[in-house]
């Protein structure tokens, strides 16, 4: 069952510049995918690539410049970006719930964490206090936090950033969520809390049947924990399909780059040099927006490319989607250098 | 860290700002090359009698001698005597202070029950007609000469309209003052039900610290903003905002963030308007430390002036001792520290 | 990024048939008012300083013996004050002080307060660590307090004026100019003009000066307005400047007694052209430090 899609959702930054000029920077370009109940979707792409974006258009969270200008966003049945602030506010850490990258400095400091898990229920629910305190006790059980009862009344700067990161996650679960967003969940933890914590994350999808998109540029991560993968290039999504395609068949020349460059688990924090610097969003170039960087590129890459349905739900946006060259030794060198 | 220690040890770290101080205020002097012994001892002296009240004064001996006599006379309480009072000028200041802490106290607090208000507002429209306006106004009350204000106020609401007293002082020559009970006249007529006084003390005061409030106003509605903005943008807020909070919550959240930082910046800026209450003390003849301290720079008492430099200073230390304190109490993160 | 050539929706447009001046005129008071605002008092009374005997309708010094205290008339438009001076023409040179003590002041604090902060925040250790301690302990003085009190054991001159005004405030560049300093010492280009085995002198003032001095260059306007107000303010007292020089402070120390009197504009009229150019530089001040902080460039 699909909880959320998105289809052609364009976002800009619009401005003026020192000569009054009106500079539109076209952050996210017809950015469409899907998610379903019980589905976890990487969303992987340099930094600049718009994933968090992505994220933030979808919950209503942009700031001025920033302004959604097309496209539609379904969750469950109701169309988002046509809903009032006050509905999508109310449906934020409901039924729509996010876990951010900083665990540490997201929970507010002067607040006992248990406090701020009862806050964010009485929000959404109405509840008495205690049935959301023990609510809570429960759902920092469920995520794997030693002896709740005494942890309950820690202060945030009290916890280690993976503790941190559970109690965010139980945040998150406090009002049953249907979609779960986790943006770059595990950027600035240890390795092996890193594990713990996209392990518990799946385990919870799949147990309380949610949909989910992890946010990430770790492709190590997409491989393990992810069914689906959305490969995001200068605001738009160059690929998409299920983990195993996407690895096995890499069809867009920047997915390949990508790969190329990932050993397992290698975060690849300095993508972005991937094959050159990420487009000026500002001045996009016509056609595809790869093609400045893209090995393969032809005269038609000028022309915007076109979205190609490679196999079942895997979907390519290239002028050469299928027939690529295979990737020689070439593509390992590049990424070698990266 | 209990309290005890933290106590302990911030008392600790004062002592060589102390010294410091008191090492400023002995240059303060010094700097100017001006010479006291011409002063005392009148155009008609001789050469010995030149020497002689050197000696008597210790400026024949090295600077360093010199400051070690000062700084062991300070640490007695012994702050020299004032030429124009003719009495020991640690007196002179004791008993002017509580004047000046009242005008000094309601006039700042004044200034924070508008700023902070304006200034957290201000901040959850950034750009928004309230932000710009109240920073146009923000930035004018940075600009208005303090003296200037009470003149114009003196001429306004004195000799235009005649609704406040002619600015002489705090209390009509024509009423008798309360009975000395802490020094403020307001606290005592009240205390001592004498309400002839306590309306004379009540209209002094009320220009003097509207004067004082706008002026402290303006920094603190500048300030409030600041810390405001910054919090509303910080990691926490978004993702308050991220779980779909309440915008009442997220408001109690800003402003319970803000608390601390607000509250240390007001703390500071009460030491540095001590010299804008000077000058409306000086406008005002408010007859407080801050008018005892400006005569005596404009006449060049520099005994007095020494005094008054050295309280205000102390003052400071005092003050930010205390925010310390507080915010050790109210701040569940201050173990950390 | 100065072309302004459309591509496909995207990018640069150009906002009008307006001539560039125009667009880059609209487009600074756009992106900040409070600067261009600022920019444009200044401006005007920088006119009324270059231009100051061409505009003065009398010469500010002349006592019109028979003119006593006279209230704003067609002869004397802001009046004139208790010595039959014309308030008007005493207002319009007053512009040349504010200037004259707080251009050269200013340049005093920045002359000593970006080397200090150069040296302490790229050397570090122990210079900078006493510093700073003397800088912080400075604090507990008010600056004010502090700057009447050195002027007046110097002497009321204007010459210790500006000395004092700049030497006081001349921590407040040393701090902005270290701190920046210290973000910029561990940055790839200074450890690559290091590693390239550049003399010391040379990375400081070669390397870090140029991207350091943003933040004091914003500063300094915010200090200029300081510098005008306090020297007006040790005029007042009659600590600085003195009558009847048509200094906007010693003005309304003449004007202050006949407030209470009834001749309100000796004292008010230089009052209001000193909050105005203290205004002027404050926003001018506020504004550009607001566009030099990249948090609130992005908001606009």
């Amino acid at each position: 069952m699909t909880i959320l899609s998105v289809r052609d959702l364009r976002t800009h930054f619009i401005s003026r510049d020192i000569d009054n000029r009106v500079r539109v920077a076209a952050a996210l370009n017809d950015v469409s995918f899907s998610v379903s109940a019980g589905e976890v979707l990487g969303l992987v792409g340099e930094t600049g690539a718009g994933k968090s974006l992505t994220a933030q258009s979808i919950c209503g969270l942009l700031r001025p410049p920033a302004r959604v200008v097309g496209g539609e966003v379904v969750f469950d049945g109701a169309s988002l970006l046509d809903m009032a602030p006050d509905d999508l506010n109310r449906l934020r850490g409901d039924a729509i719930a996010m876990v951010v990258q900083n665990p540490r400095t997201s929970l507010d400091p002067l607040t006992r964490i248990g406090e701020q898990l009862v806050r964010v229920h009485q929000a959404h629910r109405r509840v008495a206090r205690p049935a959301a305190r023990e609510r809570a006790l429960e759902m920092m059980a469920a995520v794997g936090i030693p002896d709740p009862t005494s942890r309950i009344d820690a202060w945030p700067h009290e916890l280690s950033g993976g503790m941190a990161q559970r109690v965010l996650i139980a945040m998150a679960l406090m009002n049953s969520p249907k979609l779960l967003i986790a943006d770059e969940p595990t950027t600035g933890l240890d390795v092996t809390v890193q594990a713990q914590i996209l392990d518990l994350l799946r385990d919870l999808v799949a147990r309380f049947n949610m949909a989910a998109i992890v946010i990430t540029h770790d492709l190590g991560i997409v491989a393990h924990y992810c069914e689906r993968v959305a490969v995001m290039f200068a605001g738009g999504i160059v690929e998409t399909g299920p983990v195993g395609a996407i690895f096995d068949n890499p069809s867009h020349p920047y997915t390949r780059n990508l790969i190329a460059a990932t050993p397992e688990r290698l975060a690849i924090g300095q993508a972005s040099m991937l094959g050159g610097p990420p487009p000026d969003l500002y001045n996009l170039p016509g056609g595809c927006h790869h093609r400045d960087r893209c090995r393969y590129a032809r005269d038609v890459c000028g022309e915007p490319p076109p979205d190609v349905e490679l196999a079942e739900n895997h979907r390519v946006r290239c002028h050469f989607a299928g027939d690529l060259p295979e990737p020689a030794a070439a593509a390992t060198a590049k990424g070698a250098a990266a | 860290m209990s309290f005890g220690t933290f106590f302990l040890r911030r008392m600790l770290m004062v002592i060589p700002l102390l010294v410091g101080i008191v090492f400023v205020t002995f240059m303060l002097i010094r700097v100017g090359g001006l010479d006291p012994v011409g002063r005392l001892a009148g155009p008609t002296a001789t050469a010995e009698e030149f020497e002689m009240i050197r000696a008597e004064l210790g400026l024949d001996q090295p600077v360093w001698v010199q400051f070690a006599i000062y700084a062991g006379k300070v640490a007695q309480g012994d702050l020299g005597e004032s030429w124009l009072s003719n009495r020991p000028v640690l007196d002179d200041i004791l008993e002017r202070t509580v004047i000046s802490l009242e005008l000094l106290l309601w006039g700042v607090g004044i200034g924070a029950l508008i700023g902070i208000p304006v200034g957290v507002r201000a901040a959850f429209r950034p750009d928004g007609r309230f932000d710009q306006i109240s920073r146009i106004l923000s930035l004018f009350g940075f600009s208005i000469p303090t003296y200037w204000l009470g003149l114009v106020m003196l001429f306004v609401f004195f000799y235009l309209l005649g609704w406040a007293p002619p600015g002489i002082g705090r209390i009509s020559l024509m009423v008798s003052p309360p009975d000395f009970i802490t020094g403020s006249y307001l606290i005592d007529a009240l205390l001592t039900a004498n309400w002839p006084a306590f309306g004379s003390a009540f209209s002094h005061m009320v220009l003097p610290v509207i004067c004082l409030a706008i002026v402290s106003a303006a920094p603190i509605i500048k300030h409030t903003r600041a810390i405001a903005l910054e919090v509303l943008s910080s990691d926490a807020v978004r993702y308050a905002r991220a779980s779909g909070l309440p915008a009442r919550i997220v408001r109690k959240l800003v402003l319970r963030n803000s608390a601390t930082p607000v509250l240390t910046f007001v703390g500071t800026e009460v030491t540095g308007l001590v010299g804008t209450m000077s000058l409306i003390e000086y406008v005002f003849a408010w007859g407080g430390l801050g008018q005892y301290g400006l005569n005596a720079i404009v006449r060049g008492d520099f005994t007095a002036v020494q005094g008054y430099v050295l309280s205000l200073a102390l003052f400071s230390v005092i003050v930010f001792l205390i925010i310390d304190f507080v915010v050790f109490l109210i701040e569940p993160r201050a173990e950390l520290q | 990024m100065t072309g302004g050539v459309a591509t496909a929706g995207n990018g640069t447009r150009p906002a009008g048939a307006r001539t560039a001046i125009v667009n880059r005129a609209i487009g600074l008071a756009r992106l900040s008012p409070t600067a261009t605002a600022g920019l444009l008092i200044i401006l005007f009374f920088g006119f009324l300083a270059l231009f100051a005997d061409a505009l003065m309708p009398h010469d500010p010094e002349l006592a019109f013996a028979q003119r006593v205290l006279q209230p704003p008339s067609a002869d004397h438009w802001l009046g004139t004050d208790g010595n039959g001076m014309d308030v008007l023409s005493r207002v319009i040179y007053g512009s040349r002080f504010g200037f004259g003590i707080a251009i050269p002041a200013v340049l005093i604090s920045l002359l000593i307060g970006i080397p200090v902060g150069l040296f302490a925040g790229y050397r570090g250790g122990m210079l900078d660590e006493v510093l700073m301690r003397f800088f912080d302990g400075l604090r507990v003085f008010p600056s004010i307090i502090l700057a009447l009190a050195v002027v007046a054991a110097t002497g009321p001159s204007l010459l210790n004026v500006v000395l004092v005004l700049g030497f006081l405030d001349s921590p407040v560049f040393a701090r902005v100019v270290r701190s920046e300093v210290l973000a910029l010492r561990s940055s790839v280009f200074v450890e690559a003009a290091v590693a390239a085995g550049n003399p010391t002198w040379r990375i400081m003032f070669v390397h870090l000066l140029p991207n350091a001095i943003q933040g004091a260059m914003a500063q300094s306007a915010v200090r200029a307005a300081w510098a005008v107000r306090i020297s007006a303010t040790l005029a007042f007292l009659g600590v600085g400047i003195q009558a009847p020089t048509p200094e906007w402070g010693a003005m309304i120390r003449q004007g202050a007694e006949f407030m209470i009197t009834g001749q309100w504009w000796v004292a008010l009229f230089p009052g209001i052209a000193l909050i105005f150019l203290v205004f002027g530089l404050n926003m001018f001040g506020d504004g550009l430090q607001e566009l030099l902080n990249p948090r609130r460039k992005a908001a606009k």
